[in-house]
């Protein structure tokens, strides 16, 4: 009996002293990884909407949909719109980072992370399939198969499905959104 | 034995993979390119040696009853601690190594090393043989993943290596390719050692 309590003191100090060490690490670490990330998501927006300033909405509808006003640096006027489209593809997430115009149409697109099959899912990040994103209006965001005007990926259509239909998504959420909410996208009121 | 053999054994003799056949899993994963297995070759040596030197260290204050729990908070605990603090400090590094750490946690090679080895052994050896099979462990992924980048993709370490016109072996890179390939090499490697 002894032997035994004597066993499971051991295994608890040294789980103890484990999650001791661990926490200790993670309270160092855990503002440094966040601001990173926020560093890293600052710096994708720029890259699609370059010399903008950008304010965060939620939208009213979906608290778990975020997206971001870019204004113009010299005139405050609306230059568009960023959000985060996500959708399961092939394995896990495809989260693609996307950029609107005032008129609704994509500007860029950027697949930020996925984890698809390589050689053919993975191409989702290669330009050649990104760039077909440009100028599109939310009508005609559907892979070719589903009667759109993009190309899937030979061999990665639930991949190119994913990117295309969580884009069109967004966009639609986001339309909603403005519409009701119109004074404060346009006025900035909301901070 | 001494420190030099305990080092080299890991690459042939006892290759963590072909001969042990420990750490499949990770192996058929990741060695879908060759830049993925050297990524994940690298980050599971690094805590491959890191958990050796550890274990060995605490094995005296280690009861024999509980020391493959211990083994696991060990090793859990130093793969989220490389985990947090690449996160933090190498980001760069963090950005390509980064899907593969939690698979280390995972990897029964390290607990299999951390089994047989670095709890009988004292810590200099213990390193050795960490670096050793980390070493093999990383060579032999990197082999099946040459392979199936090659024949799947036409491109070793995205350099074309293949004509143009080479049209590929899509199974290659789907998971019955990694199967295949490792197979053959494990046949290949059973040729070999019997002909000796």
């Amino acid at each position: 009996m002894k032997y035994y309590l004597q066993l499971t003191i051991t295994l608890l100090i040294f789980c103890a002293v484990g999650s001791g060490i661990l926490a200790f690490v993670n309270a160092k670490t855990a503002p440094v990884i966040a601001e990173r990330k926020l560093a890293e998501s600052i710096a994708a927006r720029e890259a699609l909407m370059p010399q903008a300033d950008f304010e965060r909405h939620t939208a009213k509808a979906d608290s778990t949909f975020e997206y971001y006003v870019a204004y113009n640096k010299g005139t405050k006027e609306i230059k568009g719109f960023t959000f985060i489209a996500s959708q399961n593809g092939y394995a896990a997430p495809v989260k693609t980072m996307v950029g609107i115009d005032k008129d609704m149409k994509v500007t860029s697109i950027n697949v930020v992370e996925q984890n698809e099959t390589p050689g053919l899912g993975t191409n989702s990040t290669q330009p050649f399939f990104t760039d077909q994103f440009k100028g599109k209006p939310e009508a005609e965001l559907q892979v070719d198969k589903d009667g759109g005007k993009i190309k899937a990926l030979s061999g990665a259509t639930i991949t190119s499905r994913a990117v295309t239909n969580s884009i069109r998504t967004g966009i639609a959420v986001l339309r909603k959104d403005l519409e009701t909410d119109s004074n404060a996208a346009k006025t900035g009121a909301e901070k | 034995m001494s420190f030099i053999s305990e080092l080299t054994k890991g690459i042939i003799k006892e290759n963590p993979i072909f001969v042990i056949v420990l750490g499949m899993c990770p192996t058929l994963a990741t060695s879908t390119s060759v830049d993925n297995a050297l990524g994940m070759g690298m980050a599971a040596t690094f805590v491959l040696v890191c958990s050796n030197i550890m274990i060995s260290l605490i094995k005296n204050i280690t009861p024999d009853k509980i020391r493959i729990p211990i083994y696991v908070v060990v090793i859990a605990a130093f793969v989220s601690i490389v985990d947090m603090s690449m996160a933090a400090y190498v980001p760069a590094l963090h950005k390509s190594l980064g899907i593969f750490i939690p698979l280390i946690v995972v990897n029964c090679i390290i607990l299999g090393r951390a089994e047989a080895f670095a709890g009988k052994n004292n810590m200099l050896n213990s390193m050795a043989d960490g670096i050793g099979m980390g070493l093999g462990f990383t060579l032999s992924l990197t082999v099946v993943a040459s392979i199936r980048e090659i024949l799947g993709n036409g491109t070793w370490l995205k350099i074309h290596v293949l004509p143009s016109t080479y049209e590929p072996m899509l199974v290659a890179i789907l998971a019955p390719g990694a199967f295949i390939t490792l197979g053959f090499l494990m046949a290949g490697m059973n040729l070999l050692k019997g002909r000796k």
